[in-house]
């Protein structure tokens, strides 16, 4: 039974193949769209519960007095205060963009424990006054390692000249969860407040306060105290959750994944509609040895379960090497995708959905014609060439 | 002598099941290329073919985008006082407005945050704009009030955007007094007196200066100068490039993941046409035996089947033409990736989307068709006559 599926298949390699390949572009698109929507949104499940984040009510763009730092660590239940400043430079380039912030660099290895130092030490980076941090990802994207001078052109905070900031790479840091981007250099905010402050003159805001709650404190009632604290200006603030905080960037990509639902659907049933074409085809040919292997005494159920298996089999061969070259590409996208999507990783529920979507293709376009094979009258079946 | 296209259009009708899932394939392919170009199309052509070329502004130098520009009040004045290749007005005074700009938090009305642009502008702006501005209901805002005009896109989508409604920003109450619409992307904004802005936004600096040129100024030797100069260093762009510039990153990102998507579903409707066409040469070997029997040549034969995957694809591609044009016209938002807002726009089904859908889908059809028609051409008369 199992040889007259193979046989069966391999009577036409070139359909076969054919079949087979528009399953593994399928399925091999729904994991890779998916898994589009689901690396967007690791950063928001990932979120640390218990840093707060304290921007400014008005804007993303708007910053904050430097002495919002001491007022809100006397507010209740606040165990560290970290300041960051978005620094909105480039290497060389525009293209060549990637986040760097300014920001207390002790306050950096307290209060992200996620963050692992696989090269160089906190010592190294802080050592010199224009050390910096820089994720693993930049260091396999640029080749930067331990003691470079990397130079970053300060787009939103300009040197005379148009000179580039230099910065000493202390570290290099691999996230251990996704909450913390892997592509991020970060430095000192002593370094920048001085560079700023003989430029202009007065020392720079500060961009956002992370802040972490004490243990047991309760987290909105914390939240609450910081934004009453500035409730008459001069700022007024917002603060959030980590989760919260990171929704808002991925909520601006917006309407991308709801485009992405809409594509994978159209995919789907592109390709579910072919299936069941090349079935059709297949089973219509079939009909003559049908009808032979139902003279031979072979019963209609059998009929059935072989047209079903042959589809499944099919799906399946196609549809798992769908899934298993977008888990080979993985890792490439993770690269590639880095500076736009935060990277690219592939969930185990991403996964199980593909093969679920596998399966029901396979049984859709078996169905069809398993079942007029079942009732395939044996006279008029071996009647037909 | 060539092969009768009446033979080609009865056989897909013969197999009229088999051709309409092929055609359905090649269609949902066509229809999502050609949704993702319409819908670059709508946010291109708001930012690309709606830019002035007559209108130019000025940046600080370096600045790639006025959120990243500054000007000191000074500098932007002497600069609008000075600058011989500014135009004036009928009172000579110089046709030019410093203008700031933040977005700032808003809510949706459905729900959720995003970020509204916030331009603070000097009554000048409006003359620089002329019939480019147009208040469709209320009034203008008085300069020095507490007073916005609300962008007419931003009224279905924006919480507080009814004329009447008070916009809060940080601990300013700003009315709304009127709604207008723009070209370009202007109607999805929030446009108030520039010190009233400032004030609210807690910002000492305007971002940028606009103004219109007089006729036949050289705007490359205007910009090579102002770059270098000491007293008033600036950038100058025309409002059509910086427009343009400001769409690049979301405009690639549309364009790639159509190309990506073309490309992948494209191969897979290749195969599934391959296959279609494929089962029709193996059906019709022998009808194939007596047109090369009765003496039709093995070209004409290979013609005549490409004729028939071009068809196949020719239908796709008017199912998937079909199947987007419902999308023209209807209204949507997306997040600018140059300047973080939120843009609304509609899907523009243009000729030029629908003839790309059309020629791509051709592509795929004859792609799909060639290896079944050469097998067609290559078969032998008396083996395809022997088989029944």
């Amino acid at each position: 039974m199992l040889q007259l599926v193979v046989r069966n298949l391999t009577k036409h390699p070139v359909r076969t193949l054919l079949t087979m390949g528009s399953l593994t572009v399928a399925l091999f698109l729904i994991c890779f769209l998916r898994s589009l929507v689901t690396t967007l949104e690791a950063g928001v499940e990932a979120a640390d519960s218990r840093r707060l984040w304290v921007q400014s009510a008005v804007s993303l763009f708007v910053d904050l007095p430097a002495s919002y730092e001491t007022k809100i660590r006397d507010v209740e239940g606040v165990r560290d205060v970290c300041r960051w400043q978005w620094f909105g430079g480039y290497y060389k380039e525009r293209a060549n963009f990637f986040a760097q912030f300014a920001v207390n660099p002790d306050m950096l290895f307290d209060m992200w424990p996620e963050m692992e130092i696989i090269d160089g030490s906190k010592q190294q980076f802080l050592a010199t006054k224009t050390g910096c941090l820089i994720g693993e990802g930049l260091a396999e994207r640029y080749g930067w390692k331990v003691g470079d001078t990397v130079p970053i052109i300060g787009a939103l905070f300009p040197l005379p000249g148009g000179a580039p900031w230099e910065f000493v790479v202390g570290g290099i840091y691999r996230p251990k969860k996704p909450s913390l981007d892997r592509q991020t250099l970060f430095f000192q905010w002593d370094y920048f407040s001085e560079t700023q402050e003989a430029l202009t003159g007065e020392p720079p805001a500060v961009g956002v306060y992370v802040l972490e709650a004490d243990a047991g404190a309760d987290v909105t009632q914390v939240m609450a105290g910081v934004d009453r604290l500035f409730e008459n200006g001069p700022q007024r603030v917002q603060t959030t959750t980590e989760a919260e905080f990171n929704r808002q960037f991925v909520s601006m990509v917006g309407n991308v994944p709801r485009l992405v639902m809409f594509i994978g659907t159209g995919v789907f049933l592109a390709i579910l509609l072919a299936c069941i074409n090349t079935m059709m085809l297949a089973a219509r040919e079939q009909t003559h040895d049908i009808g032979i292997l139902k003279a031979l005494g072979f019963t209609d159920r059998t009929m059935f379960s072989l047209l079903l298996t042959q589809s499944l089999v099919l799906c399946g061969i196609g549809g798992g090497a769908g899934i298993l070259l977008a888990l080979g590409l993985e890792g490439w996208f993770n690269n590639a995708l880095a500076a736009s999507t935060g990277g690219f990783i592939i969930k185990g529920e991403t996964i199980a959905w593909a093969v679920v979507a596998m399966l029901a293709v396979g049984l859709l376009s078996g169905i069809v014609p398993a079942r007029r094979a079942q009732g395939l009258n044996t006279v008029d079946a071996l009647r037909r060439s | 002598m060539l092969v009768p296209l009446t033979y080609n259009l009865r056989s897909l009708f013969v197999r009229r099941s088999s051709t309409l899932l092929t055609v359905f394939g090649i269609g949902a392919t066509v229809a999502v290329l050609a949704g993702v170009l319409s819908l670059r199309q709508g946010f291109q052509s708001l930012f690309q073919e709606q830019g002035r070329d007559d209108i130019v502004i000025f940046m600080r130098p370096g600045a790639n985008s006025e959120g990243e520009s500054l000007f000191n009040r000074r500098t932007a004045q002497r600069l609008m006082k000075t600058e011989p290749a500014i135009a004036q007005d009928e009172n000579e005074q110089p046709l030019a407005s410093q203008e700031c700009y933040v977005a700032v938090r808003r809510r949706k009305l459905g729900g959720g945050e995003t970020n509204v642009p916030v331009r603070g502008v000097e009554p000048m702006s409006f003359k620089i704009r002329g019939e480019g501005i147009r208040i469709i209901d209320g009034r203008p805002f008085q300069p020095g009030a507490d007073e916005v005009i609300v962008g007419a896109k931003l009224v279905g989508r924006i919480q507080n955007c009814k004329l009447g409604s008070v916009i809060q920003i940080n601990t300013s109450p700003l009315k709304v007094v009127g709604i207008f619409e723009s070209d370009g992307p202007f109607d999805s904004e929030i446009w108030g007196d520039l010190d009233r802005m400032l004030n609210a936004l807690q910002r000492p600096f305007p971002n940028r200066v606009v103004s219109t040129l007089k006729a036949g100024v050289d705007l490359e030797a205007l910009a090579a100068r102002l770059e270098k100069d000491k007293e008033t260093p600036a950038k100058v762009i025309t409002e059509r490039d910086y427009l343009a510039s400001q769409s690049g990153a979301l405009a690639g990102v549309l364009g790639l993941l159509g190309g990506f998507l073309a490309v992948v579903m494209g191969t897979a409707a290749v195969f599934t046409a391959t296959n279609t066409m494929l089962a029709a040469i193996s059906s019709r070997t022998h009808e194939i035996g007596v047109l090369l029997a009765s003496g039709f040549r093995p070209i004409p034969v290979f013609l005549s089947f490409m004729f028939e995957a071009l068809l196949l694809g020719l239908i796709g591609g008017l199912i998937g033409a079909l199947l987007v044009l419902p999308l023209n016209g209807i209204e949507t938002g997306a997040t600018n990736f140059d300047t973080f807002t939120e843009v609304a726009f509609a899907f523009r089904v243009t000729p030029g989307v629908l003839m790309t859908a059309i020629i791509f889908a051709l592509a795929l059809g004859l792609a799909g068709g060639a290896i079944p028609a050469w097998r067609a051409a290559r078969m032998k008369p008396i083996d395809a006559l022997r088989r029944s």
